[in-house]
């Protein structure tokens, strides 16, 4: 393809099509560039739909993209009276996630040190909503189960990539707790 | 023991997802300094909550109470007074629960900032896939006069095949139409008819015939005996069994037409 302004028309019409996230080594074979070029491409591209008076945008999700609407315009998509609100999430599992999403991967008993309770059920919902899933077995006695974040959490909490997640704060150490005495 | 906060707590029982949500609640309630708690009252507040819960018959958690014994421990430990501290015992015996209850509430707060960003991003919609079926070039193949010929000829071979094997099968089902009752009862009585004596066994061998006929050619002989056309013996057990004409033969009545079943 020759312009730049081509080959975007080539990608608004594959990710609209595609409905799913679309891969960038996908994106490179289909616009017949290198993966360096084609994500250029891409960030440029997400970067014009965001700053354009349009009412859809391309999220990047993990090394993909995906057309969607832009969330400001819910209220009015909510009109057409066909869209599904989801189911939300209990504190616990939102607590959980937070200690899965910056650890990942983690196992059971990681999660439940830092929660201070059992964290079974919690879990077990979270796989089944997708949110998290097994990601092998930790090399510990009993080999416990790891857990990790999946496309879906990105997908749901407006995140990119995992490399996307805010900052935690670190929080301020104590004097006491510095200045062990040391005689 | 009633205190106000146990009013508090039976008026509005908040339902907490642990020992440290229950904390964090009771130090924020009390505005606390996270890193100085104040582990007389902490704990006083913190039983009188356990209390409460029993009060209402509430089921309380293991953790609950481990942690009502780990804020016990820390608080006897501060009422000692200290003897010669080493190195490890000078460390504030609160600190262990400090840290946890900070790195706790690192989380918590963060659970709340994904919370958000679910709110936020619930609001995007996307479309659901098309079916796009995957072409693949390595499908095409070329066609030629040749290539046809020889596919329909493959086809033709294994059409032939595939008839042959459906014949087979027909024909079993043929033979097997053809072992009826009525035909043994009347293959029987013409050997009857000849006056001679017959050894089942050789009329019915299972070498030279099915193992239906054989069973149809003994319920034919039972029938036969049974209507007085016929007379059988078997000497021995498992031995061969005789046929020999019955009382009824010398009758010119023919036998009786049976029901015929197989």
């Amino acid at each position: 393809m020759s312009s730049i302004t081509d080959t975007e028309i080539i990608i608004e019409a594959v990710l609209f099509a595609s409905g799913d996230p679309v891969p960038l080594d996908k994106l490179a074979e289909i616009i017949g560039h290198d993966r360096k070029t084609t994500k250029m491409i891409m960030s440029n591209l997400v970067y014009k739909y965001q700053n354009s008076p349009r009412g859809i945008m391309i999220r990047q999700i993990d090394d993909g993209y995906q057309l969607c609407t832009k969330p400001e315009m819910d209220e009015y998509i909510q009109k057409l009276g066909t869209v599904r609100k989801r189911q939300g999430l209990t504190p616990a599992a939102y607590e959980t996630l937070a200690i899965i999403a910056y650890n990942q991967p983690v196992t059971r008993a990681y999660i439940e040190q830092i929660r201070g309770v059992n964290s079974d059920s919690v879990i077990m919902k979270l796989v089944e909503r997708n949110l998290i899933r097994e990601a092998g077995r930790d090399d510990a006695p009993g080999k416990p189960k790891l857990y990790e974040t999946t496309e879906e959490f990105l997908r749901v909490f407006g995140f990119s990539s995992i490399k996307d997640l805010p900052p935690l704060e670190m929080n301020e150490v104590p004097e006491f707790l510095e200045n062990v005495p040391l005689d | 023991m009633k205190s106000a906060l146990t009013d508090a707590c039976t008026i509005k029982l908040e339902n907490f997802e642990g020992p440290f949500d229950l904390l964090f609640y009771l130090i924020e309630k009390n505005q606390i300094d996270i890193y100085d708690i104040p582990i007389n009252i902490i704990t006083e507040q913190y039983l009188d909550y356990l209390n409460a819960m029993q009060e209402l018959d509430l089921e309380i958690a293991s953790e609950f109470l481990v942690m009502a014994a780990t804020l016990l421990h820390i608080k006897s430990r501060m009422l000692l007074p200290e003897k010669e501290p080493t190195e490890e015992e000078a460390a504030d015996p609160r600190e262990e629960l400090i840290i946890r209850l900070l790195e706790y509430k690192k989380y918590k707060e963060y659970a709340k900032v994904l919370g958000e960003r679910e709110v936020k991003w619930s609001k995007a919609h996307y479309k659901l896939p098309e079916a796009i079926p995957a072409v693949s070039p390595e499908n095409e193949i070329e066609v030629s006069p040749a290539i046809l010929r020889s596919y329909m000829l493959e086809l033709l071979k294994k059409y032939r095949e595939k008839r042959a094997d459906v014949t087979g099968r027909m024909q079993k089902i043929l033979n097997r139409e053809k072992v009826s009752l009525k035909a043994k009862v009347r293959e029987i009585l013409e050997l009857l008819g000849q006056g001679i004596r017959i050894c089942f066994s050789k009329v019915f061998s299972i070498r030279k015939k099915s193992r239906l006929e054989v069973a149809t050619g003994f319920l034919a002989m039972l029938e036969i005996t049974k209507a007085g056309y016929a007379a059988i013996e078997q000497p021995v057990p498992f031995g061969e069994i005789y046929i020999t004409p019955g009382r009824k033969n010398d009758d010119t009545d023919p036998m009786p037409i049976i029901e015929d079943d197989m």
